[in-house]
């Protein structure tokens, strides 16, 4: 009995996975291949605890997070707000850790490519049911918070204390050049 | 219809438990998962290895999932680093930026992912892939003109 209940669920689920979220959607193009608009309903999750049962520390500052979607149960995985600096989507996310939200954002899938599915990149958030989207853009603000000693002009990450520190020990390429001979090398 | 809808709510009324893990070894290079698999730097190649280094320290440093591009060609996210799970910025994701390594750990499989809980570094060979020789350096801005 519960083996034909399972075979009927992934029946259900297959046509719900293919399904398109785009309906009601305002996320911008990014021009990507592979990119399509989506808005749905997710519960915010720690990955390492919904994936792996690695719970202890869940919804800490600096854990992946993950949007388990409310309308077939899928994992989306949000690598990217909506900043154009480099910039991950935690900062955006942990504050609704264990909530229920609205993303708005862009699906990029590509099967010619392993692994290209359910990756998102998130645009707008919100609580579930609340009627204020807020954009998804904090991540800068977080960093600059962090970082009092990095103030400057130029982007974070000609600033960031870190980044600055690998590239002084291993340089651009990773493989020890100097500035100067790595600008050369790529020339 | 109306029995697909019933099933549907039965399906998705089941708890989300963690998957089984897999013992796994796996030999890849430290990715950055976005511009791998966005296209936003271009195709996947240009993503990889010394052309693409500093972009890879700005992402793993901006927080943006970090992945081990294995030798069987699929990606596996990277969610913990020898007991640092710090996977979103962390220190230790930062220092392997690009690196070949060896990893040992339990892979979990969801809806189409890969993710691994990497347990050991077995070996970090460091930087191998040679990429800037075929593709600059991507992207064109990460170098800075030299001041003179």
């Amino acid at each position: 009995m519960m083996k034909r209940l399972i075979a009927a669920c992934l029946v259900v689920a297959s046509p719900l996975s293919a399904a398109d979220f785009s309906e009601g959607s305002n996320a911008k193009s990014w021009g990507l291949f592979g990119e399509s608009m989506a808005t749905f309903e997710a519960e915010v999750v720690d990955l390492l605890c919904n994936v792996a049962g690695d719970c202890a520390n869940a919804c800490a500052e600096g854990r992946q997070l993950g949007l388990l979607r409310t309308a077939d149960g899928e994992l989306i995985f949000p690598q990217k707000n909506r900043q154009t600096s480099f910039n991950g989507a935690g900062t955006d996310l942990l504050p609704y850790c264990g909530k229920k939200v609205d993303v708005d954002g862009l699906m990029i899938e590509d099967e010619d490519l392993p692994g290209a599915q359910n990756i998102y990149q998130i645009q707008f958030i919100k609580e579930a049911g609340s009627a204020e989207w807020n954009k998804a853009n904090t991540w800068t603000k977080g960093w600059a918070a962090k970082h009092p000693e990095a103030k400057g002009k130029g982007p974070w990450f000609r600033r960031d204390p870190r980044v600055k520190a690998a590239i002084e020990a291993d340089g651009y390429l990773g493989l020890g050049m100097t500035h100067e001979e790595a600008r050369a090398a790529t020339r | 219809m109306k029995w697909k809808m019933i099933l549907a709510a039965f399906c998705l009324a089941q708890p989300a438990a963690a998957a089984e893990g897999e013992r796994v070894q796996v030999t890849g290079e430290i990715i950055d998962t976005w511009c791998y698999f966005s296209g936003v730097m271009g195709p996947p190649e240009a993503t990889l290895g010394t052309a693409h280094h500093t972009c890879a320290l700005w992402c793993s440093a901006g927080g943006i999932p970090v992945g081990l591009l294995g030798d069987d060609g699929e990606v596996y996210m990277v969610l913990k680093i020898e007991g640092d799970d710090q996977s979103a910025s962390g220190d230790t994701q930062l220092s392997l930026a690009s690196h070949e390594i060896v990893a040992d750990g339990m892979l979990y499989k969801r809806d189409g992912l890969n993710y691994l809980v990497v347990e050991k570094v077995v070996e970090d060979r460091g930087i191998t892939n040679i990429t800037h020789e075929d593709w600059g350096v991507i992207p064109p801005f990460a170098i800075p003109k030299v001041k003179k």
